[in-house]
């Protein structure tokens, strides 16, 4: 792993963090598997259930992977998706409700103050800031 | 209360500047002079110009604990700080090929491939991908 021949004290504790957190791929899988399916699947409406069924693990065992892995839950983590491809729409000039319906929420006043809890910024005020 | 700056202890402002902007591509945002050749010199990443911006301080050059700090955590290859990027192994590539040392090549973290190297200012910084 290391250039030089010495193994510096950050190196062995990766070694030691891999051996003691990370050993048990398949549910390493699990957890990027279920990341991607919600990366390439965020405007669906998605919940816990069909996780479930798509990965074929208990909806709590899966809930509590996906938390030890990412440090937040798959309803968290689709949230924050959600949120930032709503920026990126009205980046591009698509409107509010617009924006709001293709990224999967299915109310606007919802959409509006999650919006504004994770950005500070209500979608409207938002897209006047000049996104900042 | 927003976290708008992060800050990295640098060795040489002028060198880190140059590392910073020319292998990282950050972008220069604010360059301030604060006295005896300091400045208040902050980047912001190329790709995300209205992210959090990262101060260069010239800390160790100014405050003993700094350095001593700073090299404590260099020796032990611990990184100062991280950036994200979106493909942890093509930058790697990317960097090396501009000179950039690696004490860490690409390596997998459980949901995340991680790499470190030495930014020639005093300082490990690690790079880090979500998988």
């Amino acid at each position: 792993m290391a250039k030089s021949n010495k193994v510096n004290f950050y190196e062995k504790e990766i070694l030691r963090i891999k051996e003691d957190c990370y050993s048990n791929q398949w549910q390493i899988d699990t957890v990027i598997g279920l990341k991607n399916y919600i990366d390439n699947n965020f405007n669906e409406q998605l919940n816990l259930t069909h996780f479930s069924q798509i990965r074929f693990v208990s909806k709590y065992h899966l809930l509590r992977l996906f938390k030890t892995y990412y440090g937040q839950t798959p309803n968290q983590y689709l949230i924050d998706k959600r949120i930032e491809k709503a920026k990126e729409y009205i980046k591009s000039g698509k409107s509010v409700s617009e924006s709001c319906y293709e990224v999967g929420f299915e109310s606007l006043s919802s959409f509006s103050s999650l919006f504004k809890k994770k950005t500070g910024f209500k979608p409207s005020k938002y897209q006047k800031s000049n996104f900042r | 209360m927003k976290i708008k700056l992060v800050s990295v202890p640098v060795e040489s402002q002028d060198r880190a500047l140059k590392f910073y902007t020319s292998k990282l591509n950050f972008v220069k945002k604010k360059d301030i002079p604060v006295g005896e050749a300091n400045r208040w010199l902050t980047l912001v990443s190329g790709e995300e110009q209205d992210g959090p911006e990262l101060l260069l301080e010239p800390a160790p050059m100014n405050f003993e604990p700094s350095m001593t700090y700073q090299k404590a955590l260099f020796e032990a290859g611990i990184p100062y700080t991280q950036f994200d990027v979106a493909d942890v192994q093509k930058e790697y590539e990317r960097l090396i090929n501009l000179g950039v040392k690696f004490s860490i090549k690409p390596t997998k973290m459980g949901a995340a491939k991680l790499a470190v190297f030495n930014d020639t200012c005093g300082n490990h910084i690690q790079i880090i991908e979500v998988l």
